[in-house]
């Protein structure tokens, strides 16, 4: 038997295989994420055009938004290009080099409405607190990762993770920022009950909760956040003065009735009744404008985003990536459950945005970075 | 306690997810909810809500104070000025367009397309947005668009306030102006956590508007006003009143300014520039108030106080007269031959003449081998001092300063007597001025001062700077003897009810010890340059008024020799001499002080005079009529000669034309040509132009 070139095995050609494993990767790749979270951002830089028609302060915003999505995009693409252990090696310097910018923002930081939340870095607005969030899930799950306890934490377990999580909240709500002071702890909260924490601790822990709560109210929060609480309360109370950013938000998400009013008709965010109407309360724009359907499919595409980010975390196959991908999750879950509870009055009002809807270049960033690191880990996880 | 490896951990972990997913649709179940009860069952409710939100905030602005001049006149105030807009969604929601249409157009005098025209511009923005169709409406254009109004949706009038300067260009540097508030200006007032500026709020730019900003501005208040769905303020039908207004927070006005300004000097002043440019301070010697400030040519405040046109104002960056320089405490001029009583002064009260010293003057004197001209080409003769100032004889102040030990004597006494330092009046962008010391000079240049040099210093050339305001404010000191006052122009701050707030009193900086005889004589010097036969300004004579004063006359640019002695009026404008004047009235206790500076008019007692004396003559006709009235001068004078209360000096005297204008040569030539150009050389920087595109994040 003779061989000819014609007859002969085919060769391990190079570039074959190099296109085999790009295709590979492109494969795994988690195209659902992306393309929800491109939709969403789509649904709400359409918003924001409405949004933003309006002659005050936020004309033409969306613009910016634009390009803090392609910044966002490119992060993206910089983080695929890592895997996702590095996290894991980098938590701690990344925490500290995030709280150090929080410090940085109460000395140097510029203020807004009276509350310090940025520092400039020429151009640029920063918000640290934002990124904050991350570097507190990356570090939580690190911190997990090398623990092996399974019949629950106790509170000496919970020493360490509680300062790393109260340093940041406190600097946060000095700024005061308690918005994203309670994101950050409502998503410890989470993690914490998610890795199981002992029964008569989370007793303790009540207990103590509930003892703090009167002396918080009373000493730690400010007067116009005191006047929130009584107004969430009691919203009629004082119709024109803090009451009326709920009541204001609550009608314009009921005046859209089923079918909503229309893109750019909504007379409540484009006659200014509707205040912070492109950032905080960006969800009641769109109710109005969109109405009940409008509504359903938005929370409809939330849901989808979330199922498919607990999906990543449940396909994880070490610790690290499953608590990281978890507390990415938590993040969100928590920024579109009490956001969207707060506009339609069923929570208090406190600033925190929508993501991917509300105006705000260091929040989209941040979960678009979240995103990143889901996109990472549903493509590396086989990777060792 | 047991422990498990990683894998199995996972699979502990993976086993939790379906508590995660319960809470997830458990949330999302109540929010949907939520949206049924809000949007569903309260759906009707709630759009009804939104129909009748009639509430809405609307800021009430706050008027800025008020200016008036010394006898309450009204100087600025604030009008009203009226502006049509039309809010696109109503008029095409109320599918009366045309009619709507064709209506305006007849009222405001636009066809119809050029209406269409302005809205298709606009329609990128949100269609409740307002676009301005005209500003500035007349009175008969609102009343009729009034009458219209409920058949006309969607078309408002609104109400701006327009700063208004009542005497438009007169005294435009010194009230200043006022304009939007710079992107800079509002991210440096943002850090004051007391800040009450909004962006698109109005501030002050220039002049007092902006010196005083903090009192002139109000506090803008707050109003509820009641509009239906569609925006309109609702008609009230029990008051038959168009507004129904919840009034939240009033607006609190400015406080109201009253000036030591008063405003016919002011006009006077005007008049007699007529178009030269220039300026006049006019200070009273007893206090300090200044009386008038005009700085020549002018611009209008009030286009600025809406904003004004980049055309406009690149117009009045571009012209060469540069109107917006104040000429009064920004323009720095050499004073010229009104320098020279400082040099009388030094000289008599360092001990190195006396009232029986004469020198004589051939026309020129020599200095080593350089030869220094006198402004009188022939010679003045045998003079004194007095005779000296009279007839500004430059031989005589050379050979004072030659006797002078330096030049820093020289320096002592101006000093004391406010030249080369702020006056401290109350108005930014002060110059210095300069008068130069041997420390100076060596620490500006690191050389050495030159001896010949003092000589320029003496007749007010070389190095030598003066605003007009330091002028004025070194007459009023030698006419009160000595006391050098802190010139102000805000007598009093009053509440918009009328009610003063705060008074301001004369203030004294300095005192400069003046000997008796010293004063007498200069006084002497002074009353002849304008009431004796050889004065050089002695057709500016006020009959019974004992004005005097010094004039003065500046060469703008070096002139080559043979055309020394040309005449000014056939050089280019921009090579003409400036004219410098400065006296005060009448001549004993005087009451009323001015200098001015009329750039390239050739001559100070043909340019620069008849102008101080306009402003001396109004004011004390009308200040003391019992005195200085028409009639009180003609019963005082008649039948008596010219008033010579003060002794003067005979001299022999030859044939003196009155004509000061050669008194502008340069005496010599070693002074730097960098320093002999006394153009104001203060740069207008121009404003910021507003812009308010924001960066970055919320």
């Amino acid at each position: 038997m003779t061989y000819t070139s014609m007859e002969s095995p085919m060769p391990l050609d190079e570039s074959t295989s190099r296109t085999g494993f790009y295709d590979e990767e492109l494969r795994k790749f988690n195209w659902n994420l992306l393309i929800i979270e491109i939709l969403l951002f789509g649904v709400g830089i359409w918003n924001l055009i409405s949004a933003t028609g309006v002659q005050d302060k936020s004309l033409g915003l969306y613009k910016s938004q634009l390009i803090w999505f392609g910044v966002g995009m490119i992060c993206t693409g910089l983080i695929f290009l890592l895997h996702y252990s590095t996290f894991s090696r980098l938590a701690y310097p990344i925490y500290f080099a995030n709280i150090l910018l929080l410090v940085a923002v109460l000395v140097l930081g510029k203020s807004t409405l009276g509350a310090k939340r940025w520092i400039g870095i020429g151009a640029l607005r920063l918000q640290p607190s934002e990124f904050m969030k991350l570097s507190m899930v990356i570090c939580l799950a690190k911190y997990f990762e090398t623990d092996r306890t399974v019949s629950g934490y106790g509170i000496r377990d919970l020493l360490l993770p509680t300062v790393l999580v109260g340093v940041p909240s406190l600097l946060i709500m000095a700024q005061p920022d308690l918005g994203t002071a309670m994101i950050i702890m409502l998503t410890f909260g989470s993690m914490m009950l998610f890795v199981k924490i002992r029964p008569q601790t989370l007793l303790i822990i009540g207990l103590i909760a509930a003892l703090a709560l009167p002396a918080v109210y009373k000493f730690a929060l400010k007067p116009y956040q005191k006047q929130r609480i009584v107004s969430f309360i009691d919203p009629g109370s004082d119709p024109k003065g803090s009451g009326y950013n709920s009541i204001q938000s609550m009608v314009a998400v009921g005046s859209g009735k089923i079918l909503g009013k229309g893109y750019r008709k909504g007379t409540q965010s484009q006659l200014n009744f509707l205040p912070e109407h492109h950032t905080d309360f960006i969800f009641s724009v769109f109710s109005e404008e969109h109405g009940f359907v409008g509504g359903v499919i938005l929370i409809t595409l939330y849901l989808v985003f979330l199922h498919n980010g607990l999906q990543v975390a449940y396909q994880s196959n070490d610790k690290f990536a499953l608590l990281l991908c978890l507390g990415i999750v938590f993040i969100f879950f928590w920024h579109f459950a009490v956001n969207i509870g707060m506009v339609t009055g069923l929570l208090p009002i406190v600033g925190v945005p929508l993501p991917f809807l509300s105006y705000g270049g260091s929040a989209l960033i941040t979960a678009t970075l979240g995103v990143a690191v889901l996109l990472n880990v549903a493509n590396k996880k086989f990777m060792f | 306690m047991a422990f498990l490896g990683q894998e199995e951990q996972v699979r502990e972990y993976q086993d939790r997810f379906k508590y995660l997913y319960t809470i997830l649709f458990l949330a999302v179940t109540i929010l949907l909810g939520r949206l049924v009860d809000l949007q569903i069952l309260r759906g009707d409710k709630m759009r009804q809500a939104s129909e009748d939100n009639r509430i809405k905030k609307v800021k009430i602005a706050a008027p800025r104070g008020m200016i008036f001049d010394r006898n309450r006149r009204l100087l600025v105030d604030n009008r009203p000025s009226f502006d049509i807009e039309i809010i696109p969604q109503y008029l095409y929601e109320s599918k009366q367009t045309d009619a709507v249409m064709s209506r305006l157009s007849k009222i405001l005098h636009l066809s119809e397309p050029e209406i269409h025209e302005i809205l298709r511009k606009n329609k990128s923005q949100g269609a409740f947005l307002p676009v301005k169709i005209k500003t500035d409406l007349s009175r008969d254009e609102v009343a009729e668009i009034e009458s219209w109004k409920l058949d006309m949706p969607g078309v408002q009038i609104t109400e701006e306030i327009q700063r208004t300067n009542i005497f438009g260009e007169v005294a435009s540097h010194l009230l200043g102006y006022i304009g939007e508030i710079t992107q800079t200006e509002y991210t440096a007032l943002s850090k004051d956590p007391k800040n009450t500026y909004k962006k698109g709020d109005s501030s002050g730019k220039f002049g007092l508007e902006q010196k005083l900003e903090p009192v002139l501005r109000g506090q803008d208040g707050e109003k509820l006003l009641e509009v239906d769905a569609l925006g309109r303020t609702k008609l009230n039908k029990n008051k038959g009143r168009v507004l129904d207004e919840l009034p939240e927070k009033p607006a609190v006005p400015g406080k109201n300014l009253l000036l030591t300004i008063d405003q016919d000097l002011q006009l006077a002043a005007a008049k007699a520039f007529g178009d030269k440019a220039g300026s006049l301070v006019a200070i009273d010697p007893r206090n300090g108030e200044i009386l008038a400030m005009v700085s020549r040519p002018g611009f209008d405040p009030t286009v600025f106080s809406r904003g004004i046109s980049n055309k406009l104002w690149q117009s009045l960056l571009a012209n060469e007269k540069k109107p917006l320089i104040d000429r009064t405490i920004q323009g720095q001029y050499s004073p010229g031959s009104t320098f020279k009583v400082l040099t009388a002064i030094a000289g008599l009260e360092e001990g190195v003449i006396d009232e029986h010293t004469k020198f004589h003057c051939p026309g020129y004197i020599w200095v080593g081998n350089r030869k220094m001209h006198c402004h009188e080409k022939k010679g003045h003769g045998e003079v004194s001092v007095v005779t000296a100032i009279t007839r500004s004889c430059d031989v005589f102040f050379y050979r004072v300063a030659q006797r002078l030990k330096s030049v820093d004597d020289i320096a002592k006494w101006a000093r004391h007597l406010g030249l080369g330092r702020k006056t401290g009046i109350n108005l930014a962008r002060e110059a210095k001025g300069l008068i130069p010391t041997e420390d100076w000079k060596l620490k500006t240049y690191g050389e050495a001062w030159n001896g010949g040099e003092t000589l320029s210093v003496a007749i007010g050339q070389s190095y030598v700077l003066t605003t007009t305001l330091q002028l004025a404010n070194l007459y009023a000191s030698i006419g009160n003897g000595g006391t050098l006052y802190q010139p102000f122009m805000v007598k009093e701050v009053e509440s918009f009810e009328g009610q003063i707030l705060e008074q301001f009193q004369p203030k004294v900086v300095d005192s400069a010890k003046i000997g008796e005889r010293t004063r007498e004589l200069i006084m002497q010097g002074l009353w002849g340059v304008i009431n004796s036969p050889i004065g050089t300004a002695r057709s500016q004579v006020l009959p019974g008024m004992d004005f005097v004063g010094k004039t003065g006359t500046v060469q703008v640019m070096a002139v080559s020799a043979d055309r020394i002695y040309h005449k000014c009026d056939t050089y280019k404008y921009k090579e003409r001499h400036h004219g410098v004047f400065a006296g005060f009235a009448p001549a004993t206790n005087p009451v009323i002080a001015v200098a001015v500076i009329a750039e390239h008019a050739c001559s100070g007692s043909r340019g620069a005079a008849p102008i101080g004396r306009a402003v001396v003559k109004t004011y004390l006709e009308k200040y003391f009529p019992d005195l200085y009235g028409e009639k009180a001068v003609a019963a005082r004078l008649k039948g008596k000669p010219a008033p010579t209360h003060l002794t003067f000096p005979t001299e022999p005297v030859h044939a003196v034309p009155e004509d000061d204008e050669n008194e502008a040569i340069l005496p010599n030539t070693d002074v730097r040509p960098d320093r002999r150009a006394t153009e104001t050389d203060t740069e207008v920087v121009p404003p910021e132009p507003p812009s308010l595109t924001p960066t970055g994040d919320e």
